[in-house]
């Protein structure tokens, strides 16, 4: 699960440990060098800048550092140029200092850790998820960590904790207790109604009953509702579930009304004391608008509780205009995740709850009853992250 | 903010048709974007920056062909390296076969399974079908209640192998026999290892991976693994007629080399139609814009032969129809007249060209009432004549004088051309004529 999401994230950890890994010890190195550096700048007075970096012999062993003075210098360069000879000795004081205290520096700068977070930006897109996340986990991780002091040994703990706080910031979306719903509908003596809905082929009926599974093992008497009475053999599907986990299904004929199968079964659990509804719907394209019409229209009659959007994290960047479609048809109260196991990318649960903050509830991690998880953002982190 | 990401490409194109100036710098900035666009249209990263690099590299380093500017040919190459990538149009699947349909969950095989016996059928074949999902509930009710509706015969076993065996044999004096097993998780061993037993004992002829339009990058790997399994010959993208622009789907051709077949567009048996590339490269990208650009490549749009009749003042009412439906084929007069140097980049109220285009209609319905000999021969329409036209087409009669109006401006327009103008800036001139004149 994950896999490749995964090993994007972990490869920017250890990259940006090792980069900072790195500063602390060219600073370390030019420590020791310090004095014999500065002794050597005070004494070149007269040399031309570009001899400069020749001179300071210590600086030659660590190329990081080398690099910097060429660069301080090459910067410094016209100024040198113009001073007069007298002059010299108080500017060079100052590019040494200069120079001291940027290779002896542990922050990383913006320059520095570009092209690592260019790299995670680019495996990020690759996991499907959508540029704008890409670009705000970037840019948090910049704020984060350019120019922050971090203390030796905790180096690869500082970019975790980075990342941690942004896929958090990210991920954490409002959540929704079913049970809570179930039991205030249960108080007014009525049946609490979840309805399923989402594009062909996401696996709304599959993890409807998965969902039923999991109520009726807590406790509670859920009743299902063959909704897709559109599908050849829509209902005997959901019906085949429903033997296979003991909940009962209210179904009609093929060609139904879908409305109707729904008003039917609130009906027959208002009658029998079910207390919980758990409508089906026909897959339907969301840019079908009289399909939504009739959506809609299943919405109107039967007044569900949960309106719950079935996405498949299979999907890329078409999952963010299959909710917007459907959130503006009939609107969504939560949205499950489906085939989540098989996904080794799933980077479009991040841009979901990024975009639009919306209650997850379940993934679906399978094709058997009990393969359903709950989401939790922290977990979901850890999950990405964790070691 | 997302549901811009086909408009973005269309802004793109836009940009380059009506940017100020285009040099190394701005093509720069366009491939830039181009890559992004791409990529969050779920193509392949890879495949992306393959593709960027390869228009880089044409519209920068070679030559610019005499007669385009720098603008064209950036717009050409970007075209036509999006059509190649898509392939040609695929060879029809016709004759005796054994297919069978391998994906995805959800991916809309057993649909599918029905909508290519739907098509075989109206090819004048004899299909069959075989279930070989006996993992999904309710997968061999789905495909039996399916079978029913295009009356063709399907088999159902117990298990995959045993109904794969037996379907076989029992469907040899059919044309098509099609097979559609379990969705799968290509990386899951013992699922793998079903399909490749499958295939094994059914030995098929063509074996099509469904992959749905909105797919994300997942699309790749797994195409992959399929292919190595089974070896895939041929892709079928489904659920066509909803925002998605199949980008992913574009990945696992180009990773398997297989070429797409066939599209589904919608929800009914009849919704399959045969791959058209072009159409493809349009939807991937979001725009028509640049159909009508390949059309403007090509400009010597009225072919040699037409030339010569008009130049000699045989340019009928029939090849006047011709024209009229040439222009409906490349899309909204809007996007055509955008192409166009000249109007180029000129904001026309967008109801001037809806009203066109109703015009356009009108005059069609007229052509068809007409008579073969009278398009031929247009000076025999006589009063009572146009009576009978005006009826026949629903039109009032002052709309049928008007086309004949036209119609004969035009042909003494088109002969003052001269046949080498009509050969390269006709097609220009006849938009003219339709779009701003009538």
């Amino acid at each position: 699960m994950f896999g490749i999401l995964r090993k994007k994230l972990s490869k920017a950890i250890e990259s940006i440990s090792e980069k900072f890994k790195k500063k602390e010890e060219v600073s370390k190195k030019v420590e020791t060098k310090k004095e014999e550096i500065e002794k050597i700048i005070e004494k070149i007075e007269e040399k031309k800048p570009e001899e400069i970096v020749e001179e300071i012999k210590p600086i030659q062993e660590i190329p990081e550092a080398k690099k910097e003075v060429e660069k301080i210098i090459e910067e410094a360069k016209p100024e040198i140029e113009r001073a007069k000879l007298k002059e010299r000795k108080g500017l060079l004081k100052k590019i040494t200092e200069k120079i001291v205290k940027k290779i002896k520096e542990k922050k990383l700068s913006e320059e520095e850790i570009e092209p690592i977070l260019k790299e995670l930006e680019t495996g990020l897109i690759e996991s499907d998820v959508a540029f704008v996340v890409a670009e705000k986990i970037k840019n948090d991780l910049k704020n984060s960590l350019v120019g922050k002091e971090i203390k030796r040994g905790r180096e690869r703990e500082a970019a975790i904790e980075a990342l941690r706080q942004s896929l958090l910031d990210i991920l954490s979306v409002p959540k929704i207790d079913l049970e809570e719903i179930i039991k205030k509908k249960k108080s007014e003596n009525r049946p609490a109604v979840f309805i399923f809905f989402g594009i062909n082929g996401v696996g709304k009926s599959l993890n409807l009953s998965k969902v039923a599974k999991l109520l009726k093992d807590k406790g509670y008497r859920p009743i299902m509702a063959a909704g897709d009475t559109f599908r050849a053999a829509g209902s005997t599907q959901l019906e085949e579930y429903g033997e296979m986990i003991k909940v009962p299904v209210i179904s009609h004929q093929k060609g139904g009304d879908s409305c109707a199968v729904i008003f039917d079964a609130i009906k027959a659990a208002e009658a029998r004391g079910y207390d919980v509804v758990l409508a089906d719907s026909s897959g339907r394209m969301h840019t079908k608008k009289d399909l939504l019409d009739e959506l809609a229209k299943i919405v109107r009659v039967n007044k569900p509780d949960l309106k719950i959007l079935v996405l498949d994290s299979l999907s890329g960047g078409d999952v963010l205009l299959q909710y917007e479609f459907f959130n503006k048809a009939i609107g969504t109260d939560a949205v499950l995740f489906a085939k989540v196991d098989i996904n080794e990318k799933g980077g479009n649960i991040l841009s979901i709850c990024y975009s639009f903050k919306v209650p997850i509830i379940f993934l679906g991690t399978g094709q058997k009853p009990e393969d359903l998880v709950e989401y939790d953002p922290k977990k979901f982190v850890e999950k990405l992250i964790g070691s | 903010m997302f549901d811009n990401l086909g408009k973005s490409l269309s802004n793109l194109i836009r940009r380059i048709v009506t940017g100020t100036a285009i040099d190394k710098k701005s093509v720069e900035e366009i491939l830039k974007d181009l890559k992004i666009i791409l990529l969050q249209s779920d193509v392949d990263t890879k495949l992306a920056e393959e593709l960027v690099s390869k228009i880089r590299k044409k519209c920068l380093e070679e030559k610019i062909p005499a007669g385009l500017t720098l603008r064209e040919h950036v717009l050409k190459v970007i075209y036509e390296e999006l059509v190649k990538l898509l392939g040609e149009k695929p060879s029809t699947l016709i004759g005796k076969k054994k297919i069978m349909l391998v994906g995805l969950f959800g991916t809309a095989k057993t649909t599918t399974c029905a909508k290519l016996a739907r098509y075989f059928q109206k090819q004048g074949l004899k299909p069959a079908l075989i279930c070989a999902d006996y993992h999904r509930p309710a997968a061999t009710t789905q495909l039996l209640q399916l079978s029913q509706q295009i009356n063709a015969p399907v088999h159902i076993g117990k298990d995959p192998y045993s109904a794969v065996k037996d379907g076989l044999e029992r469907f040899k004096s059919y044309d098509v026999v099609i097979i559609d097993t379990a969705g799968r998780n290509a990386l899951d061993t013992a699922l793998a290892n079903e399909m490749k037993r499958l295939a094994e004992i059914a030995k098929p002829d063509e074996v099509l991976l469904t992959i749905p339009a909105d797919i994300g990058k997942v699309a790749g790997p797994q195409a992959n693994e399929f292919n190595k399994l089974v070896g895939i010959t041929g892709v079928i993208v489904t659920k066509m007629d909803g925002t998605a622009k199949g980008g992913g789907a574009l990945s696992s051709c180009s990773v398997t080399g297989a070429k797409v077949k066939f599209i589904g567009t919608g929800e009914k048996i009849e919704d399959l139609e045969v791959y058209d590339p072009e159409r493809f490269v349009s939807r991937l990208l979001g725009l028509g814009d640049l159909r009508t650009l390949l059309e403007k490549a090509k400009e010597a749009e009225i072919k040699p032969e037409m030339a010569e009749k008009i130049v000699e003042g045989r340019f009928t009412l029939q090849d006047f129809y011709d024209q009229i439906e040439a222009l409906g084929k490349m899309g909204p007069l809007q996007s055509i007249a955008s192409m166009v140097p000249g109007f180029g980049m000129m904001k026309l109220p967008e109801d001037v060209m809806e009203k066109q285009e109703e015009k356009l209609k009108h005059f069609k319905f007229i052509l068809q009432s007409m008579t073969r000999e009278e398009k031929e021969n247009p000076d025999i329409i006589s009063a009572s004549r146009i009576k009978r036209i005006a009826r026949g087409s629903g039109r009032p009669e002052h709309e049928v004088r008007e086309l004949l109006n036209q119609y004969e401006k035009m042909r003494k327009i088109l002969k003052s051309f001269g046949r080498t103008g009509l050969e390269r800036g006709g097609l220009k001139q006849l938009i003219k004529q339709f779009g701003f004149k009538l």
